[in-house]
């Protein structure tokens, strides 16, 4: 009987069922998808990371090595499981030739490695450790997907020609956020190309419990071992494979947590206009004696029924989509092997989306409870006497036209039916401008500046080794007599030991120079400028246990010295372990400089950079821009991917939420509309008082989005990036995107929806509502 | 002179693929100034017949002429002028906006278009609501006010555009008989100004108010009584003359 009730309801209003389904359906199928992605990506980097054997603990070291040591260390040390040393051979881009073009404006640190004995291995894209054949390559993945090397392609390195047989997986560099890239090649071809570049040394550890990890990077500091280069730990692996399509899964669940509260509201509507037409009928079935219970029955029925056809329908078309986003996980992490907790999940998430709506409808319903028969047989009705606007009056408006103020005067009279709308129109706003605006402030030169790196037009990294000295001094007196350089200046790292509270001795590397030209984003505090004065990475700061205005004893040529601590940054490079300061020190050699400068002409950048390139042969000279590009370049493309897709969500509901309104609207307002045109209002009139609904609504609601995704959106975002290491963060608005073409965008879908949406109101019959 | 007129007007309604005529050739024209009533048992085609003659709903054959224009050639936006400006009307039911209060629904449609002097508008509506005996109530929401007062405020309404004829469709019908003649008195003196008011209704003692009766049977005219003016008592007396021409049709 409920059945035959339910499915007559359905077949009634057909079009608002259809809507209602339609949101469920995206609900689940954003829920579905994320659960795909979330489940798919942390089980391939789990089994990536397996699969690989990857390090529990890399140091990268440049210069001297005492390899007798580290084999001692490693024996005696209680926690090492395995041990071992792999060398990277680092050439430079210019040598290194793929199928006809040199990486000469590759960021990456660019080198050649063969396959490791023991541990951390390099994959083929079938999850197997590669055996490379003498005169083949594998070149890490990445270069692939950017379309910069094809199977089959000659790779020529110092005179040595290689094939491409095929593409790498690297558990610990395939990131963009990982500066190096492995090219892998037989032991007997990396002996014949030695000569091509420097070698580099990357120290690793496998451990016996991965839970010692904090205890065995103190017991390799307190040694002293070798230490001139990034630090990476097994967590910091996890993270650079998880982030930039961690960063989609964050926006989609984001976009779906959305996209039910949409269904929400237009559940609600429905559902309380549904129960306004019914009310009668519900005094009558109360009247003759009908317990509220069945009737809810009823209405959780239809609603049961539009949640699981709209959940299975969300699932079904997930299968479309999931391939498309799980292409770069599996591409760089490969396949899933946890089928069962991908179904798992997804019927969880399923489930929750119908228990949620299931839930919110009874919650609805609870309003018949309220109701009483004769209150519903005498008024037909739920709600009191209409209750208007008081302060806007026709009698007391000049300057409106007519239709405008009936529009406006609605909109304000009627609150609660428009209050769906406008949520809707709100939500729609956020969603289309906070990915814009995390889009932007990513892609944007200065978001650097949030991640450890000063904002300048070029970047010139000079390497560790003897003539580091001179090489500084050689750039720095090019820069100063250029004069296309407006300015730059020098940084350079030094090792050097801090003492804790406990006595125990620690390895931090500082950047010294002048840190307020190409000054950073501070998190806390500011740049160092007094010389006793230090700044420390979010990640420092966390593990020295130190705030802004502590101090902190730093051994500097042979003393110990109280430096206080001026500021804390976000920091990603050199494993996110960093620290700056202004005094100056000849007592350490430097590990490496980095001379940053900006030009008077940023036109001209790019031929400046080429010139340096050539010059200082020794450095890598980077534009920032390939910097950013190259780092975040994944991340970046995810975001506007992401960004893409929620403008195109947002105004496909905005189309659908402001026509089903509009109709039911239409469907509501026959008597007033008839009334209007027996008074003389035209069918222009009339479509102009819709038009102005939807806009006054409209333009409340991007207001109101607008402000909420510059409080709230920013929060949220701030939150999700500060999870990959910027701790301060501060939106960058693109003021045309965020204020002209988006409010653009929104208001002409709306206006076209809503003029399509209220077409009919012009062929309501006059004498069919008014006549006798 | 005519201020309205039809000629040989025919309407059909469909009813499924049952075809209802309604107006069968039906002819009539009024004068400027009169004081008329559509009279006939409920169903026979006076609304129908009113409708046509505003130009409210179309016609299938035949003319009509406002004002010297004819109707049935006018656009839906012509119409929709023609209404607002020139036509008033009063319904049986309440037909006004929840969202207006009584003065702003009175002012509403001569609001299309003078905007500029709302201030005059207002002033005229408020004189007009004097005039009905509702001009305490101009700020009142109209669930706030008795059927009687509304069908008053109804009348306002179609006297602020300053019309030439006003139409009502029953507009007592909803009324006690006390108040139906109340608003018959305001009816009649906004006639005796000069506005042409043409009334529909199947009551003798609202149809003897009025100076110009034509009956009405399954869709034509079958007759037509005129009387004197209205002196005040005469009323029983009309309404034996409306009764025994009803009585002589068979209606
Ligand atoms: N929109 C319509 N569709 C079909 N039939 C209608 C319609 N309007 C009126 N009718 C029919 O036309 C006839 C005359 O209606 P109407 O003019 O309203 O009568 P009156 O006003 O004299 O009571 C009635 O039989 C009625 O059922
Ligand atoms: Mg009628």
């Amino acid at each position: 009987m409920y059945w035959k009730i339910v499915r007559n309801d359905m077949a009634n209003s057909k079009l608002i069922t259809g809507m209602t389904m339609l949101f469920v359906a995206v609900a689940a199928l954003l829920v579905t998808l994320s659960a795909v992605l979330i489940v798919h990506l942390t089980s391939a980097i789990d089994t990536l990371m397996k699969q690989a054997e990857t390090s529990h603990f890399l140091q990268m070291h440049a210069g001297e090595i005492d390899q007798v040591r580290l084999t001692e260390f490693a024996e005696q040390n209680k926690y090492v499981d395995e041990y071992q040393m792999n060398e990277f051979l680092n050439v430079e881009g210019t040598k290194i030739n793929i199928a006809g073009t040199t990486l000469a404006h590759s960021v990456q640190d660019n080198g050649f490695s063969t396959q490791s004995e023991k541990f951390d291995y390099l994959l083929d894209l079938d999850g197997h450790v590669i055996e490379v054949a003498n005169g083949d390559i594998y070149v890490p993945v990445s270069y692939w997907k950017d379309g910069i090397a094809d199977l089959g392609d000659t790779v020529i390195v110092q005179d040595q020609t290689f094939t491409i047989a095929g593409f790498l997986r690297d558990s610990q560099m395939n990131s963009m956020l990982a500066s190096s890239k492995r090219f892998l090649v037989s032991e007997q071809d990396y002996a014949a190309i030695q000569e091509a570049g420097t070698v580099e040394y990357l120290i690793e550890f496998r451990l016996k419990n991965l839970a010692d990890l904090k205890n065995f990077e103190e017991a390799y500091t307190s040694a002293g071992l070798e230490a001139n280069g990034p630090t990476i730990t097994y967590k910091l692996f996890q993270m650079l494979n998880a982030i930039s399509d961690g960063l989609m899964i964050a926006v989609i669940l984001l976009i779906s947590v959305l996209v039910v509260a949409i269904a929400f509201m237009c559940i609600r509507f429905t559902l309380l206009t549904k129960i306004e037409e019914d009310t009668r009928e519900i005094g009558v079935m109360k009247a003759i004696g009908l317990r509220v219970a069945d009737i809810q029955k009823m209405y959780l029925a239809k609603y049961g029924v539009i949640a699981v056809i709209g959940c299975m329908l969300g699932f079904a078309c997930s299968f479309f989509l999931r391939d498309i986003l799980l292409e770069n996980i599996r591409l760089f992490m490969g396949e899933t092997d946890k089928v069962s907790l991908i179904w798992l999940f997804t019927g969880l998430g399923l489930l929750l989306v119908f228990i949620v709506i299931m839930g919110y409808v009874q919650s609805v319903l609870k309003q018949f409870r309220k109701l009483s028969a004769t209150q519903a047989l005498r008024f037909g009705t739920m709600q009191g006497k209409g209750q208007h606007a008081k302060l806007l009056n026709l009698s007391a408006n000049k300057r409106l036209p007519i239709n405008l103020f009936l529009g406006i005067k609605d909109v304000l009279s009627r609150k609660t039916l428009y209050a769906t709308m406008l949520a809707v129109l709100v939500l729609a706003t956020f969603i289309i401008i906070v990915p814009q605006n995390l889009h932007n402030t990513i892609a944007a030169k200065s978001f650097i500046t949030y991640m450890g790196i000063g904002n300048s037009d070029i970047r010139i990294d000079i390497p560790q080794g003897k003539q580091n000295e001179q090489q500084v001094s050689a750039v720095m007196d090019r820069l100063e007599h250029d004069t296309a350089i407006k300015n730059y200046t020098v940084l350079t790292t030094k090792k050097f030991t801090t003492i804790a509270e406990d006595g125990t001795a620690q390895n931090l590397k500082i950047e010294l120079g002048d840190h307020t030209i190409f000054p950073l984003e501070y998190a806390h505090g500011e740049a160092p400028v007094a010389p006793n004065e230090v700044a420390l990475s979010v990640l420092n700061a966390e593990e020295l246990q130190k705030k802004v205005g502590d101090s902190l004893a730093v051994v500097i040529n042979g003393q110990k010295k109280n430096l206080r601590i001026s500021g804390i940054y976000s920091d990603i490079t050199n494993g996110g372990k960093t620290a700056k300061a202004a005094f100056s020190d000849h007592s350490t050699d430097s590990m490496w400089s980095v001379v940053y400068s900006t030009m008077a002409d940023p036109s001209l950048v790019a031929d400046k950079r080429a010139e340096y390139a050539k010059t200082f042969s020794f450095a890598k000279v980077s534009g920032i821009d390939d910097y950013i590009y190259q780092t975040f370049g994944t991340t970046i493309h995810a975001i506007e991917k992401a960004a893409r897709a929620a403008l195109v969500i947002a105004l496909l509901l905005c189309v659908l939420v402001t026509l089903l309104f509009m109709n039911m609207l239409i469907a509501k307002d026959q008597a007033p509309i008839a009334i209007m045109k027996a008074l003389g209002f035209t069918n222009v009139d009339i479509a102009t008082q819709y038009a102005a609904r939807s806009i006054f609504v409209l333009l409340l609601a991007i207001s109101m989005g607008t402000l909420l995704a510059n409080t709230l959106g920013e929060y949220l975002t701030s939150t999700v990036i500060a999870s990959f290491g910027a701790a301060s963060f501060d939106f960058m608005i693109n003021p045309l995107a965020a204020y002209v073409f988006c409010p653009l965008a929104l208001t002409s879908v709306v206006l076209l929806a809503t003029l399509f949406g209220t077409s009919r109101a012009g062929q309501v019959k006059i004498i069919e509502h008014i006549k006798e | 002179m005519n201020i309205v007129s039809g000629e040989q007007i025919a309407k059909t309604f469909q009813v499924g693929k049952e075809q209802h005529p309604v107006l069968l050739d039906v002819s009539v024209a009024i004068n400027q100034g009169e004081f008329i009533s559509i009279m006939g048992p409920s169903g026979c085609g006076k609304s129908t017949l009113l409708y046509a003659l505003s130009g409210m709903d179309s016609i299938d054959q035949g003319q009509v002429i406002f004002d010297g224009m004819d109707l049935t050639t006018l656009s839906d936006k012509e119409l929709a002028d023609l209404r607002r400006t020139k036509m008033g009307f009063v319904f049986q039911q309440p037909t006004f906006l929840k969202s207006l209060n009584i003065l702003d629904n009175i002012l509403l449609p001569a609001m299309r278009d003078g905007r500029k002097n709302v201030r005059a508008l207002t002033e005229r509506a408020l004189q007009i609501m004097n005039k009905m005996g509702i001009a305490d109530l101009a700020k009142r929401d109209i669930t706030q006010v008795s059927g009687g007062q509304l069908q008053r405020a109804g009348i306002c309404r179609a006297l602020i555009s300053n019309p030439q004829v006003i139409f009502g469709d029953e507009p007592t019908g909803a009324l006690n008989s006390t108040s139906a003649q109340e608003i018959m008195d305001l009816l009649a003196s906004i006639n005796s100004e000069g506005t042409t008011v043409m009334l529909v209704t199947h009551d003798p003692k609202i149809a003897a108010r009025t100076e110009r009766i034509l009956f009405m049977s399954d869709g034509a005219i079958v007759n037509e009584l005129r009387l004197p003016r209205f002196t005040g008592a005469d009323l029983d007396d009309r309404m034996v003359k409306v009764v025994s021409t009803m009585q002589k049709i068979g209606i």
